[in-house]
């Protein structure tokens, strides 16, 4: 069996459980697996509802109260119960702030491997290869987990394309009851915010248009916003334009920013250096505008116009306001 | 407070890596080590919880001449004592057993209030080791922290954590506790002359398996979770297409082929 522990706030999957179920079909196949979600939560029935009509196996739930919210305690705790009866092949999670939150934790309680940051699998023989980038994305290292199942594993937003989730499937669904005294709660929610006004959704936008130091000055911006407007994407930024207090630090895509993988990523005015290219380079197109043909940007990219922004992205915008118009 | 601040050694950045001749590493010989990024952002909070509500910031790091340049480093900075994790065992460990000495090393030296780490580090990057520290030692553990108010009074902290989609995550945890670093989320500092001075006669305690009482099973390749079979420099992706002519027709172009061929508009 594949496990694949089902991400979602606020009653909605997140955009990661797809990926991850893709993931899990595709290796369910290669290792004759069937594939099991897990669903922990409080009145999960709509999520349960629409995970049936994906091409499963299994969905077992534990449906709590002491689940309402999210938490590395309770969610190591119910986990350990149901993989120490199941005793699966695999268990993903996304590498997400929730994945990488219990995942470890999980790991060390079951002493197994975590494999964390999964972009590929292969099949060598009978044994699992788990890939993961190493060193800011500059290298790949292949993995193989140790000694007896199960293993675990976080799988990277935008390995794996969600919108490719099959579907159709007639999956059992199996109740587990959990008994959570004696669970140490060590920590809890107290509240959750919107870090800013306004702020677009970087990680889950599927059009994102970035400006760079090419940009020149912090007016000019309004070109990027234009299209991204024109485009119905969300905006985003370099570093440089962060440093230089030209936009918000929340709208910064890098290592030390946020990491996306829209299918569609436009790079304007940005070279390309490595802090901002692990940030987007799974994005799935990627469209370079640069006056510069050496920009380290084009050695990534799909698409790239090398012009002068100024010109190109007001061309740009019109083109497709005129398309939508 | 007691506070612990891990630092993970790593290639400065700037230097060219070159995969070994087994490609389960890189070569490790002539590269200049520096702390990984984030370590410095969890030092300096780690500094400032110090400041504001007194203690000692003891700085523990895991590796050869590397882990001792980072922590001489962390002691010019300002940490009161440092522990170096030194053992020829240890080469090959992955995150669990680094973190399983970590814990043991913290244990030895009588426990802490706080653990703090950079939240991912730059070689492995995957952000696990501090979490499965907190395991180890059977403490609460926050991660991706943008902000963190101890209370030492009450034995518990707030803390907020940085979640996808804008989201401020604010959660109370009891202490001992285990934070990884969100990057930014201060300014760190830079070690002082006085400070570099200073540093040279503050404690220094090199700790190797034995001392932690960890077996050679549990430490270093021996001990590992998972095997490297290959580290390779991925291939690139595609070979970029250029639109050329005027702006006009260049933009015509690739809307034609994002629409026609990508199918992404």
């Amino acid at each position: 069996m594949i496990f694949v522990i089902v991400e979602h706030r606020d009653n909605k999957l997140r955009p990661i459980t797809n990926e991850l179920l893709v993931f899990a079909t595709r290796a369910g196949r290669d290792f004759n697996q069937p594939v099991t979600a897990v669903v922990l939560g409080s009145g999960v029935t709509s999520l349960v509802d629409e995970l049936k009509t994906r091409k499963i196996d299994r969905i077992v739930v534990a449906d709590n109260g002491a689940l309402a919210e999210y938490s590395p305690d309770t969610y190591v705790h119910v986990l350990k119960g149901i993989l120490d009866g199941e005793k699966p092949f695999l268990v993903a999670a996304g590498q997400s702030t929730q994945g990488l939150d219990f995942m470890p934790r999980l790991a060390a309680a079951l002493r197994r491997p975590l494999i964390a940051g999964s972009v590929e699998y292969e099949k060598d023989g009978e044994r699992l290869v788990l890939t993961r980038q190493v060193f800011n994305a500059k290298m790949n290292m292949k993995t193989i987990p140790r000694g007896d199942p199960p293993y675990l594993t976080t799988v990277s937003p935008g390995a794996f394309p969600g919108d490719e989730v099959e579907m159709g499937g007639n999956p059992q669904v199996v109740a587990v009851d959990v008994n959570l005294s004696g669970v140490p709660a060590r920590r809890r929610v107290v509240e959750r915010s919107e870090a800013a006004k306004g702020k677009a959704d970087l990680t889950s936008a599927p059009i994102i248009v970035a400006g760079g130091r090419g940009l020149k000055q912090k007016e000019n911006f309004s070109l990027i916003f234009e299209l991204a407007e024109a485009l119905g994407g969300a905006v985003g930024a370099s570093r440089p334009v962060v440093d230089a207090e030209w936009l918000p630090r929340e709208y910064q895509i890098g290592s030390s920013g946020q990491t996306v993988a829209p299918k569609l990523y436009f790079a304007v005015g940005i070279s390309g250096a490595i802090q901002h290219l692990v940030g987007m380079q799974s994005a799935r197109c990627i469209v370079a505008i640069n006056k510069d043909s050496e920009a380290p940007i084009f050695k990534i990219a799909h698409y790239g116009i090398v012009d002068d922004l100024f010109k190109v992205v007001p061309a740009l915008t019109k083109l497709v306001k005129d398309l939508k118009g | 407070m007691k506070i612990i601040a891990c630092i993970k050694p790593v290639p400065d950045p700037s230097s060219r890596l070159i995969i070994n001749d087994s490609k389960t590493w890189i070569k490790e010989q002539e590269l200049t080590f520096v702390a990984s990024e984030a370590d410095n952002y969890a030092l300096e909070e780690a500094l400032r919880l110090k400041e504001k509500h007194g203690g000692e910031v003891v700085v523990i790091s895991l590796g050869g001449d590397g882990a001792a340049k980072v922590l001489r480093s962390g002691l010019a900075t300002g940490a009161d004592r440092a522990i170096h994790l030194l053992d020829d065992k240890f080469h090959g460990g992955d995150e669990s057993g680094t973190a399983e000495a970590i814990a043991a090393a913290i244990r030895k030296d009588g426990g802490a209030d706080l653990a703090l780490a950079g939240i991912q580090s730059d070689d492995l990057g995957t952000g696990s080791t501090g979490v499965m520290l907190a395991e180890f030692l059977g403490w609460a553990h926050v991660t991706v922290v943008i902000a963190v108010d101890a209370k030492p009074e009450t034995q518990t902290l707030t803390a907020k954590r940085e979640l996808e989609a804008g989201l401020i995550e604010t959660v109370e945890a009891g202490l001992p506790a285990v934070l990884t670093i969100q990057y930014g989320i201060n300014q760190p500092r830079y070690a002082s002359l006085k400070g570099i001075m200073a540093a040279k006669k503050k404690p220094f305690a090199v700790w190797n398996a034995a001392d932690l009482g960890l077996s050679d099973a549990q430490v270093g390749a021996a001990g590992a979770t998972y095997d490297v079979k290959e580290i390779f420099v991925p291939e690139k992706k595609s070979r970029v297409e250029i639109f050329g002519g005027s702006p006009e027709e260049a933009v015509s172009k690739l809307v034609e082929k994002l629409r026609k061929e990508a199918k992404v508009l």
